[in-house]
C-alpha cells in the first residue's frame, strides 16, 4: 500500500525559501500557514512601499547611488527587482530631473524603511525555511531536538 | 470639481512623497510597529496569538528606543556644556 506524501523536507525548504524571498509571505503561505503569510506580507510591503513611495525609484533601488541599501532591499527579491528596473528605466529617460529624486529629510526615512523592509524578510525566509523543516512549528529542526532531550532530563 | 494639476501629474514610486521635517520622528512609530508584527509573527505557532504580543513588543521597543535617545541627548548636551568651554 502506498501512502500518499509530500515532498521531502529538502524540496519543501528550498520551495518556501525561494517563494518567501520572492513575495513576502508566499512561502508561508506555500506551507499553509494563511494567516502569517499575510501577516509577513502586510507588515514588510507596508515597510517597503512606504519606503518607496517616499523616496522615489531612482535614487532608492539602485546599486550605484547606494550598494550598501541595495543590498538590504534585496532581502525582497520581487520588490527589489522591479524597482531597480524602474530606477535603470528613469536613469535613462530623464536621469537629471530633480522632481524624481529625493532629499533630506525623505531621503533619510526612505533609506531606513526599504532597509527594514528588506531584512525583515530575511527573518520571514527563515521562519518559513524553519517552518518547512519542522512541518510548522516556529523553530529549527535542531532546537526541538535540543528541547525534547531537555524535557527528558538528558545533559 | 477637478483635481489640482500637481495631484494628476504624480506618478506614486517614481516621484519621491514630500515628507515634512517635523514628521520624520513620528514615522519612527508605523515602522516599530512592522518590526513588532514580524518579530512576533516569527515566534507564534498561528496568527491568532499574534495582537497582544505584538503591542507588547511595540510597546517595549519605543520605550527602549525613547531612553536611548534621551540618554544620546544627555550625553549630546553634556558634551557641549562642560567639553565645548
Amino acid at each position: 500500500m502506498s501512502a500518499k506524501r509530500g515532498p521531502d523536507v529538502t524540496t519543501r525548504m528550498l520551495g518556501a525559501g525561494i517563494l518567501a524571498w520572492l513575495l513576502p509571505g508566499a512561502g508561508h503561505y506555500a506551507l499553509g500557514q494563511r494567516g502569517l503569510a499575510a501577516v509577513f506580507f502586510a507588515a514588510i510591503t507596508f515597510a517597503y512601499g512606504t519606503g518607496l513611495a517616499i523616496g522615489g525609484v531612482r535614487d532608492s533601488v539602485n546599486p550605484k547611488t547606494n550598494h550598501w541599501l541595495f543590498l538590504a532591499e534585496i532581502g525582497v527579491g520581487s520588490y527589489t527587482l522591479a524597482g531597480f528596473a524602474g530606477s535603470a528605466y528613469v536613469m535613462r529617460t530623464a536621469p537629471d530631473d530633480v522632481n524624481l529624486m529625493s532629499f533630506y529629510p525623505g531621503s533619510d526615512v526612505a533609506q531606513i524603511y526599504l532597509a527594514v523592509g528588506g531584512l525583515l524578510n530575511l527573518l520571514a525566509i527563515l521562519d518559513a525555511l524553519a517552518r518547512a523543516q519542522t512541518g510548522g512549528l516556529p523553530v529549527f529542526h535542531h532546537e526541538l531536538v535540543r528541547g525534547t532531550a531537555a524535557e527528558r532530563g538528558a545533559p | 470639481m477637478t483635481a489640482p494639476p500637481i495631484l494628476l501629474a504624480w506618478i506614486p514610486f517614481v516621484q519621491p512623497i514630500p515628507l515634512p521635517s517635523a514628521a520624520r520622528l513620528w514615522m519612527f512609530l508605523p515602522l516599530a510597529a512592522c518590526v513588532a508584527l514580524v518579530y512576533r509573527a516569527t515566534r507564534a505557532y498561528t496568527a491568532r496569538e499574534l495582537p497582544l504580543a505584538t503591542v507588547r513588543t511595540f510597546i517595549n521597543i519605543v520605550v527602549g528606543m525613547s531612553l536611548i535617545a534621551i540618554l544620546a541627548y544627555a550625553v549630546d548636551e553634556g558634551v557641549r556644556r562642560f567639553w565645548s568651554g
